[in-house]
């Protein structure tokens, strides 16, 4: 198969998370009862009109700013003409001259390369109602119908599966961030479909393009792309050409199937929906949105990063968003955030998943949770140790302190009694004594190693060594 | 000048508005959404200094809605004007493909 | 006994004094529509929920001028539970689940719908003809058509069936068959009335208003129905005002333009000759009257057919026989759902707006003609705008032509656009238009004058028109007073 360059652009629907619908004032929700979440708006009854919901506003202001597109100020909708049966109105209510972001990127980073993936538009408009085929009739349920979306285009400027994979995980981690969506790609609130083409050379024109419709998952992204690369590479290396065409990933074949060539372009009819005038974005609103905006995930690795925890962590932390967002409230703390972050990821992470639990939910306060990496940092609970008062760490309310105590754990850090130990052991290990003395630095540790096994490992280790270097003097 | 629309013509829009016309009825479409047409072409002539466009008389932007969830249809009362329907469904014979 | 040809203030007094009861107002009311019915002025009537009301009534405190007074609905405004057809066999059978603004504001003020009154299909047209349930006809001369879309409307109210009724203006569909069938009738400014309701034809030019036997009564009904509407964002935020407030007052140095275009060679001697007599009225009455020069007027037309028809190809698409109307039987698949639901269901006025509606909108023509026409409808209105710089109130006929016969033109596409001709231009900027009587043709037709307002300011349009109806003194009862 010869070498193409691929050309890749995007485009993805998102669902807001609002209270209501984007035109009218019915719930938004997901998984209710058919048609208990609609209205005579939602339905398209005759003489209904729109009303825009200000929330859906806001968080098409805040997902623009996230994207780092830049805001129109003055901006109106448009009508998408055409007949569907889940589509009420038959039009949708969309923008299509004015969208409310424009110009934006994100940046991505793939095998180790940066690349900025630049947005052309993202603009807001109704999702449709819900079809389900039932052998000769379709059922139609409603309540999706005018649930708010947005809808984030790129320009065709990805290069390959892989690059595509690394721009949809990277929009769906800002987007939920800031609450603009669940993201959740199961339940269709985020949906993305690809257009690729490939090309001889960087000179040549764009090759005939086809779309792949609905893809359900990330991951799925990347290979549905790189099989079509592969299928039209084929082609053309056959000497063959094809027409536009929209296809879909089959996850069973684990390849593209074609769903309809394309005849020449849809004839939306778009005209400016009369029924809505202008909405002026101003400063205020712009203002109050970005107040709302948490450090974005980029900005909390690059800091966990330097405040010492390893990198690996780091991306796991800003995987969980409740973890991050718990560990964010330590920042200001002189701690040890390596070990924070093992505690995080580690016992506790274990715990929260097979309680089904957020970190709120337990009673790992901010102020407890440092006392618990202090014990861990100096000693005086170890790993092991850590394991067994771990449900009350979480669970109960009394200080670190006193749980460990309460739970005869204590390291020893009584220098008389481990002094005890100490003498016992070198009057035991004379030989080794002798090899110290006689510059066997190796010893040591020998010796080391007998006095945490006499303590039965509850010594604390680095008050041991001292006394032992004392006594060895 | 022709006195008609092309049948292709009619067809097309007949097919954009979703309605069924008969044979004896395009010829009658041809020459009246002609008649119509070149009364619309005019617009072409017009001569305006602005470019500007009023999409609507509006008095005022848009006043933006409060996020609060009001009253809503039950599911009998969504399929109760539905020629077709099913449980709390409403019923279309099948539709295979997508949008056109 | 019969009350209806009295004034609406006095009737308001005698219900105050208990002299007679709101059902002897709707008893009446359906006994002249009974009496009337040839006339085909209305679709459906509201008979027994009416009575009802009526009887409910005689309880309640007479809280207003409004109350226990009859009203008649046209068929394009939806009401909760009683049928709202659009005059189309799309809707024959349509109840619809919520109420329109307007009709939440009535019935607030307790007044009494009698009934719905007929209109051409899904108000496209001038003259009523296009109704699925048949053309009603003019009171004047039966075998005259009533104008469009609103005719039913002023039928009801010409025939002295009862005092109100609401009409629908998109082009002219309430002042043009009030002009042909001797009424007053008014369209308010774009957001003055809530279009919450209204079945929508042309969005960006609906607009519902007060169509009556006077002027003083339209203005009240007007009062009763205004108000911002959270429901609908093309409202607008007005304070409520008592538009009877500056009739009566003198209309010396009112300035008044005539557009040179209102008495070109369109319009008929006959009316043009009225419409000239009705001016010098005004002169000697010590208003200043110019004939100005306005450009774009003579582009309404098809500014009109241009805007109206793409809006309302959107518009209608709704009505496609899956969740409410007429739906073809048997379909065999989605595309006869969506295909012979709208061939048998629209009529072919309706079906050959929407299909020029498509090809105005499809491909490149909606930059040619859409784009384009929004352009000079901006045009137009500050050509407007500029007039009001230097008069109150803009004045000409309401139409070319008084009421023609029910057979004339039935199979000329454009006719019914150009019948409109003198009225569009209000649309097309937003501003109020009104019709007042001011005499007859040779044949005994009314003929109307257009006043058209600045941006709301209805209250001065009907200081004028009452004037005019008050030197004038015209008998608007069809065959004289009974």
């Amino acid at each position: 198969m010869s070498n193409y360059i691929p050309t890749i652009g995007v485009e993805v629907h998102v669902e807001l998370k609002t209270k209501t619908k984007i035109f009218s004032n019915s719930t938004n929700g997901y998984g209710e009862m058919a048609n208990s979440l609609t209205n005579v708006i939602d339905l398209g009854y005759p003489g209904t009109l729109p009303t825009l919901n200000e929330e859906v506003i806001n968080l098409a202001i805040k997902a623009a700013t996230v994207l780092n597109c830049k805001i129109r100020r003055e901006m109106h909708f448009d009508r998408k003409n055409y007949f569907y049966p889940d589509n009420p109105k038959n039009y949708q209510i969309t923008q299509s001259r004015t969208p409310i972001g424009y110009d934006g990127y994100v940046e991505v980073e793939v095998n180790g390369v940066k690349k900025k993936i630049e947005i052309e538009e993202m603009h807001i408009e109704e999702d449709t109602c819900k079809s389900t085929h039932r052998g000769t009739k379709t059922l139609l349920d409603f309540n999706r119908a005018g649930v708010p979306l947005i809808e984030i285009v790129t320009k065709p400027c990805m290069t390959s599966g892989d690059e595509a994979k690394a721009y949809l995980e990277k929009l769906r981690e800002l987007l939920f961030y800031c609450d603009v969506s669940d993201c959740k790609i199961e339940e269709g609130s985020m949906r993305a479909d690809a257009n690729v083409s490939i090309r001889k050379n960087e000179s040549d024109p764009f090759g005939t393009k086809a779309e792949i419709k609905n893809i359900g998952s990330i991951t799925n992204v990347a290979i549905s792309i790189n099989k079509e690369i592969e299928r039209q590479s084929k082609l053309y290396d056959n000497g063959e050409t094809f027409k536009p065409q929209t296809r879909r990933y089959d996850d069973k074949l684990g390849d593209t199937v074609l769903m309809r060539v394309k005849e020449t372009g849809n004839d939306y009819r778009y005209f400016p929906e009369p029924d809505i005038p202008f909405v002026y974005v101003t400063d205020e609103m712009i203002e109050n949105v970005v107040k709302t905006i948490p450090m974005l995930p980029d900005e909390r690795r690059t800091i966990y990063i330097e405040k010492g925890v390893p990198e690996v962590n780091a991306n796991k932390i800003v995987q969980n968003r409740s973890l991050s967002d718990y560990f964010n409230t330590l920042l200001d703390e002189n701690t040890n955030f390596k070990i924070a972050s093992n505690l995080l990821l580690g016992d506790i992470a274990a715990y929260l998943n097979k309680e089904e639990k957020l970190i709120t939910d337990t009673t790992l306060t901010k102020e407890r949770f440092v006392e618990l990496i202090k014990n861990m940092e100096d000693n005086t609970l170890t790993s092991k140790n850590l394991k067994d008062i771990l449900n009350k760490v979480l669970e109960e309310t009394s200080s670190i302190s006193e749980i460990i105590k309460a739970s005869g754990i204590e390291n020893i850090t009584d220098d008389s009694a481990i002094r005890e130990v100490i003498k016992k052991v070198i009057e035991e290990n004379p030989g080794s004594v002798e090899d110290y003395k006689t510059g066997h630095d190796r010893a040591i540790k020998f010796l080391m190693g007998q006095v945490m096994k006499a303590s039965r490992g509850s010594a604390n280790p680095k008050i041991a060594m001292d006394i032992l270097m004392e006594e060895l003097k | 000048m022709d006195d008609r629309l092309s049948k292709e013509e009619v067809l097309h829009v007949a097919e954009l508005a979703r309605i069924a016309i008969s044979e004896s009825e395009l010829e009658k479409y041809q020459i009246q959404l002609k008649q119509i047409m070149d009364s619309v072409d005019k617009i072409k002539e017009v001569e305006v200094n602005d470019e500007k466009m009023l999409i609507a008389n509006w008095s005022e932007p848009t006043k933006l809605r409060e996020d609060t969830a009001g009253e809503m249809l039950n599911p009998k009362e969504v399929i109760g004007n539905a020629p077709r329907h099913s449980g709390n469904y409403i019923e279309v014979p099948v539709v295979i493909g997508e949008e056109s | 006994m019969k009350y209806l040809n009295k004034s609406v203030l006095e009737l308001h007094e005698l219900l105050k004094d208990k002299k007679i009861k709101p059902i002897d107002l709707v008893e009446e009311a359906f006994a002249n529509i009974e009496e009337n019915k040839e006339l085909n002025a209305y679709i459906t009537l509201n008979k027994e929920e009416a009575i009802k009301q009526a009887k409910e009534l005689e309880n309640k405190e007479v809280d207003n001028v409004l109350f226990g007074m009859p009203i008649a609905i046209k068929d394009n405004i939806v009401t909760k539970d009683l049928l709202t057809t659009c005059a189309s066999h799309m809707l024959e059978n349509f109840t619809p689940i919520y109420d329109a603004t307007v009709i939440e504001k009535i019935k607030s003020k307790n007044m009494i719908i009698i009934g719905k009154t007929n209109m051409d299909e899904f108000a496209m047209g001038s003259t009523s003809r296009t109704s699925y349930f048949g053309s009603p006809l003019n009171p004047w001369n039966k075998e005259r058509i009533s104008g469009g879309s609103s005719g039913g409307s002023a039928v009801t109210i010409a025939a002295r069936d009862l005092p109100f009724a609401l009409g629908s203006d998109t082009g002219g569909s309430i002042r043009q068959p009030s002009s042909y069938c001797g009424i007053v009738g008014m369209k308010p400014t774009y957001g003055r009335v809530s279009r919450y309701g209204l079945i929508a034809f042309a969005s960006s030019m609906d607009q519902i208003g007060p169509m009556t036997k006077n002027v003083y009564e339209n203005a009240l009904l007007l009062n009763a129905i205004v108000g911002k509407d959270n429901k609908d964002l093309t409202s607008a935020n007005k304070e409520a005002e008592d538009f009877t407030r500056l009739i009566g007052k003198d209309i010396k140095d009112m300035k008044i333009a005539v557009p040179k275009y209102f008495m070109s060679d369109i319009v008929s001697n006959e009316v043009k000759l009225k419409i000239e007599e009705t001016i010098n009225l005004l002169k000697n009455a010590g208003a200043v009257v110019d004939y100005v020069d306005m450009k774009y007027l003579d582009q309404a037309v098809t500014l009109y057919q241009v805007i109206a028809l793409g809006e309302a190809s959107s518009n209608l698409a709704r009505f496609d026989g899956i969740r409410y109307g007429f739906s073809a039987e048997n379909p065999e698949n989605i595309k006869d759902v969506y295909f012979k639901t709208r061939q048998e269901g629209f009529g072919t006025e309706v079906k050959r707006r929407i299909m020029v509606g498509a090809h105005i909108l499809s491909g490149e023509n909606a930059k040619v003609y859409y784009d384009k026409a929004m352009s000079v409808r901006a045009a137009m209105r500050d050509e407007f705008k500029r007039i009001y710089k230097d008069y109150d109130l803009i004045i000409g006929p309401t139409a070319t032509t008084t009421a023609y016969a029910q057979t004339e033109s039935l199979d000329d596409p454009l006719k019914s656009f150009l019948d409109d001709v003198l009225v569009n231009p209000a649309n097309m900027a937003g501003l109020p238009g009104l019709n007042v009587p001011v005499g007859f043709d040779n044949s005994n037709m009314p003929i109307g004058m257009h006043i058209i307002g600045n941006d709301f300011d209805e209250a001065r349009m009907y200081q004028l028109a009452s004037y005019i109806e008050k030197e004038l003194n015209l008998d608007l009862t069809p065959g004289g007073e009974k």
